[in-house]
C-alpha cells in the first residue's frame, strides 16, 4: 500500500514538474499551471460587469468598438464613418447627413485611432475622438449615449492617419497628413512630388463644454509622410509631437525609396504659439471646401454645412514655432511618458528605441544649434534631443504605452512581442510574446498623465492558428496581459472587429454613471415628431406622403394606411412613445431599399420608402418588445393610380 | 422506500408553493366595464406596494395640478389607455373610484415593484398580457396624473 502510494506521488511529482516545464517555454496556450489563475482574472460572472471600457477602433470597418475589461466581451459596435443598416445609421433621414462630404456621401472609412479627451491629462470619459483615414475627417463620440455627434472633414489633407490625438485638456485634436499632396490641389505629374507636394498638419479646436470641433488653424509643412502623434503633457503642455517619414521624398516604390535615410524626424510643434499667432490674423485664408456634420441631440437629426475657408501658416508664419528631431528609421509611434518629459520614437526599422528629452530639447532650441534646416525649419542634432536608447528591443518596434509605474511598454512588430523596460535606465526588463504580430497595444489610461496600470492589451495583425478557421479571412484579435506583476502574464485572447489599430480604455466608473437610458419625449424637438398617439396622421403633399407614427409595446398607430400611390415616396417618421430604459422599437417595411429604423424611447426617426408595386404590404417591429411583439405589426395599401386620398385608421 | 417518501414530501411542498404562487383572480379584476367596484376591490385593507405610501388628495379638485396632468397622461398614457373603453390597457375613466391613489401612483412611478407583486396588479396583466411599461414620470407629474384623473372620474373632462 505505502509503496504504490509513494509511487503515486513521485508520479504526481513528476507530471507536474514536466508540465512547469512546458509552461516555462511560453507557447502561449491556455494550458500550463497558470491556466486556472488566468481564467480566474479574466472571469467576470454572470450578472457582474467589467472594470474597464474598453474603446478599439474598428479599423476597416470604420466603426469603433465596445468592450469589457478584463472579459474581453463585445458590448456595442458604434457606427462612425460607415453606414450601418442594422442602426439606420446614414440611411435615415436624420443621419444620411453625417456622411456627406465635399465629395458627396461617403459610406465607407477606416478608423485607426480613438483617443479619449482629457482634463488635466487624464481621460474624463466625456468624447472618444476617431480618425477617417481614407477620406480624411475626425468624428467626436458622445459617451453619454455611446453615439457620433460629430463629423468634421479636413480639407488639404489626404490621408488622416496621424490623428486625433488630443492635447492635455482637449484643447485641440489635430490631423496630420500621412500622403502629402499638391496644395491647393493641380493637375501635374506625379514625379513633381519633391518640389510641389506638402503636407498638412491641421489643428481643430474642441469646445470644452458642447466639444464641438472646428478648424483653427492648418500648418503647411515640407512633403513627407506624418504617420502618429501626442501631445506633450506638465512642462510640455504646448507642445505636439508627430513622427513622419518619406524624408526621402519618394513618390514610388517607398517600401523600399521611403527607407534610404538612417534618420527621419518627429517635428516638435508648440502648437501654442501658433494659436497665438493665427489668433493674431498671421498666415493667409485658403479657400476650400470641407463638410462639417453635427447631429443635434434635441431634433434628433443631424445637418451637414460645407465650410469654405482655413486659415493657413507657413513655416515662414510661425518661425521658433516648429523643429524637425531626427529620429532613426522611420518612425512609426511617438509616444510622450506620464511626465510629459520623455518622447519614445518607434523606428520601426531602427535597432534601438530612441528616447528623447523635451528638457534637452529646449536647451538645444535655445542654444541655436542646428544640423540644417528644412523650408525653414531648423533640424536639431540628435545626441543633443537624446535622453538614452533602449537597446536590442527586439524588432521592429511601433507603440509605447506607459504604466505610471516607471516603466514603458513597446510593441515590437517583426519580432511579436511587447517589451517592457525601464524609464529609468531604458534597460529591459521583461518580455512576452504576443499572436502575433502586434501594433498598437493600450494600457488604460497609459497615454496620459495617470495610467491605471493593471493590464495591457495587445492589438494583433495576424491570428493564423490561434482560434477555429473561418475560411480565408480569419478573426481579428486581441490579447490581455496582466502587468501588476513584475512579469507580464499573458490571461485572454479575445476576437475583435475590423483591424483593430489603437484603443482607449478607463475605468467603467467614469462613464457608467453618465449613461443615458432615454430621450425626453418633452425634449424631443424632431420636427417630424408625434408626441401623443392622438396626434398620429397620414398627410400627402404631392408625391410625398409623411406618415406620423407612434410606436408602443406593442403598437404603431396608425396600423392601417390607404392611399398610397405607386411612385410615391413614403416618410416613415415614427416616434417611439416608450420612456423606459432597454425598450427600443424596431420599424421595417418590405421591399424597402435602405435600412430598418431602430428608434430609441423618446426618439423620432424617418425612414424613406418608395413602393414599387400595387398591392398591400405589411410592416412590423424588428426589436423583440413585449410579450405581444409578434402582433406590432400594420398594412400599407399601394395603389396605381387612384385619387391618392391618404386614409388611416382613426380611433 | 426512503425516495418515495422523498418523493411525495417533495410533491407535496411543490403542490403547496404552486398555489401559494398563484393568484386567485377574479373576472372582474380586468375592468371591462366601468361598473361600480366589486367586493373584492372594496377591500382596502391590503398592503402597499411601491414608494408612495400615502397619497393626500383634497376634498375638491385641483384644477391647475389636474391641467398639467392631463398633458402628461396624453403623452406618456393614452397610446394605452382610454378612458371609457378597454384598449391595450383597462380604461381608467373611473380608475380613481376603483384604486386608492396610492395605488395609481404607484403603478404610475414604481411600475416593475407594483407587476412583482401586488395581486391585483397580477391578475390584470393575467388578462391584458402586457406589462405596463414605466414611462418615467417623476412625481409631481404622477401626482398631476391622479388629479387629472380624480377630476375625470368626477366630470368626465
Amino acid at each position: 500500500m505505502i509503496t504504490s502510494r509513494s509511487f503515486l506521488r513521485g508520479c504526481l511529482t513528476l507530471i507536474a514538474a514536466l508540465s512547469l516545464v512546458s509552461c516555462n517555454k511560453d507557447d502561449g496556450s491556455s494550458g500550463g499551471a497558470f491556466s486556472g489563475d488566468a481564467a480566474s482574472r479574466v472571469y467576470v460572472a454572470p450578472g457582474q460587469k467589467d472594470e474597464f471600457y474598453s474603446f478599439v477602433s474598428g479599423g476597416f470597418s470604420g466603426q469603433l468598438a465596445v468592450y469589457g475589461i478584463p472579459s474581453g466581451r463585445l458590448f456595442r459596435v458604434i457606427p462612425v464613418f460607415s453606414v450601418d443598416p442594422e442602426k439606420g445609421w446614414g440611411f435615415t433621414e436624420e443621419t444620411k447627413p453625417m456622411l456627406n462630404t465635399s465629395h458627396g456621401f461617403v459610406p465607407w472609412d477606416d478608423s485607426h485611432h480613438p483617443d479619449m479627451s482629457q482634463t488635466g491629462g487624464v481621460a474624463d470619459g466625456k468624447w472618444v475622438f476617431i480618425n477617417g483615414n481614407n477620406t480624411p475627417r475626425i468624428a467626436r463620440i458622445d459617451l453619454t449615449d455611446f453615439r457620433t455627434k460629430e463629423i468634421l472633414e479636413i480639407p488639404n489633407s489626404a490621408g488622416n492617419h496621424s490623428s486625433p490625438f488630443s492635447t492635455e485638456n482637449s484643447e485641440y485634436v489635430v490631423s496630420g497628413t500621412r500622403f502629402s499632396v499638391p496644395i491647393p490641389q493641380e493637375d501635374i505629374s506625379i514625379t513633381q512630388y519633391s518640389e510641389k507636394f506638402r503636407g498638412a498638419l491641421t489643428f481643430v479646436k474642441v469646445d470644452k463644454t458642447s466639444g464641438q470641433m472646428d478648424i483653427d488653424f492648418q500648418l503647411l509643412v515640407p512633403g513627407f509622410d506624418y504617420d502618429l502623434a501626442r501631445a506633450g503633457k506638465g512642462p510640455s503642455h504646448d507642445w505636439m509631437f508627430m513622427s513622419c517619414y518619406n524624408t526621402e521624398q519618394a513618390n514610388t516604390m517607398k517600401e523600399i525609396n521611403a527607407s534610404q535615410n538612417d534618420k527621419d524626424f518627429i517635428i516638435a510643434i508648440n502648437w501654442k504659439k501658433c494659436a497665438e499667432l493665427a489668433a493674431q490674423g498671421k498666415g493667409t485664408i485658403m479657400n476650400v471646401d470641407y463638410a462639417h456634420n453635427v447631429y443635434n441631440d434635441a431634433t434628433h437629426s443631424a445637418t451637414s454645412t460645407i465650410k469654405k475657408q482655413i486659415r493657413i501658416l507657413t513655416t515662414a508664419d510661425i518661425k521658433g514655432a516648429l523643429y524637425y528631431m531626427p529620429t532613426p528609421k522611420s518612425p512609426h509611434g511617438c509616444d510622450v511618458d506620464p511626465s510629459g518629459e520623455l518622447i519614445v520614437g518607434g523606428g520601426k526599422l531602427a535597432t534601438v528605441i530612441p528616447v528623447m528629452s523635451f528638457s534637452k530639447m529646449l536647451k538645444a532650441i535655445e542654444s541655436g544649434k542646428f544640423d540644417k534646416e528644412i523650408d525653414g525649419i531648423p533640424v536639431l542634432n540628435y545626441k543633443d534631443c537624446l535622453a538614452g536608447e533602449v537597446v536590442r528591443p527586439g524588432l521592429g518596434p511601433l507603440h509605447t504605452e506607459f504604466d505610471g509605474k516607471g516603466y514603458a511598454y513597446t510593441s515590437m512588430f517583426v519580432s511579436s512581442e511587447i517589451v517592457k523596460w525601464s524609464l529609468k535606465d531604458f534597460k529591459v526588463v521583461d518580455r512576452v510574446p504576443t499572436y502575433y504580430s502586434i501594433g498598437h497595444l493600450n494600457i488604460p489610461g497609459g497615454n496620459s498623465t495617470k495610467p491605471w496600470g493593471k493590464y495591457v492589451i495587445a492589438y494583433n495583425k495576424i491570428t493564423k492558428d490561434r482560434y477555429l478557421p473561418t475560411g480565408p479571412e480569419l478573426t481579428q484579435s486581441a490579447q490581455l496581459y496582466d502587468i501588476s506583476g513584475e512579469k507580464m502574464k499573458l490571461l485572454l485572447d479575445f476576437p475583435t472587429i475590423g483591424e483593430p489599430h489603437y484603443a482607449v480604455a478607463c475605468p467603467a466608473d467614469l462613464i457608467m454613471k453618465n449613461s443615458r437610458k432615454m430621450y425626453q419625449l418633452k425634449e424631443n424637438k424632431h420636427p417630424h415628431a408625434t408626441l401623443k398617439e392622438a396626434d398620429t396622421k397620414v398627410v400627402r403633399s404631392g408625391n410625398d406622403v409623411h406618415v406620423y407614427m407612434t410606436s408602443i409595446r406593442s403598437h404603431f398607430s396608425p396600423d392601417n394606411i390607404e392611399g398610397v400611390r405607386v411612385g410615391d415616396k413614403v416618410y416613415w417618421h415614427v416616434t417611439n412613445l416608450e420612456q423606459d430604459w432597454d425598450v427600443p422599437h424596431g420599424f421595417a417595411v418590405i421591399g424597402a431599399n435602405n435600412s430598418e429604423l431602430l428608434i430609441m424611447p423618446g426618439e423620432t426617426c424617418t425612414l424613406l420608402w418608395e413602393p414599387k408595386r400595387a398591392g398591400v404590404f405589411p410592416f412590423y417591429c424588428t426589436d423583440f418588445c413585449s410579450a405581444l411583439h409578434q402582433e406590432m405589426q400594420g398594412y400599407v395599401r399601394v395603389s396605381n393610380g387612384g385619387s391618392g386620398q391618404v386614409t388611416w385608421n382613426k380611433k | 422506500m426512503k425516495t418515495t417518501i422523498y418523493s411525495r414530501l417533495l410533491g407535496l411542498a411543490m403542490l403547496l408553493v404552486t398555489t401559494v404562487g398563484f393568484v386567485a383572480c377574479t373576472q372582474d379584476g380586468g375592468d371591462k366595464k366601468e361598473e361600480a367596484p366589486s367586493f373584492m376591490e372594496t377591500q382596502q385593507e391590503k398592503k402597499t406596494y411601491g414608494k408612495i405610501q400615502n397619497v393626500e388628495v383634497g376634498s375638491t379638485i385641483d384644477a391647475t395640478m389636474a391641467k398639467s396632468g392631463k398633458e402628461v397622461f396624453e403623452m406618456k398614457c393614452t397610446a394605452c389607455h382610454k378612458y371609457d373603453e378597454r384598449y391595450v390597457g383597462p380604461a381608467l375613466g373611473k380608475v380613481t373610484e376603483r384604486r386608492t391613489p396610492e395605488y395609481i401612483m404607484n403603478m404610475i412611478l414604481d411600475t416593475e415593484t407594483m407587476i412583482e407583486n401586488d395581486d391585483t396588479v397580477k391578475c390584470l396583466l393575467q388578462e391584458f398580457m402586457m406589462k405596463m411599461p414605466n414611462q418615467s414620470v417623476d412625481e409631481k407629474d404622477a401626482r398631476g396624473v391622479l388629479e387629472h384623473l380624480r377630476e375625470h372620474a368626477a366630470t368626465g373632462k
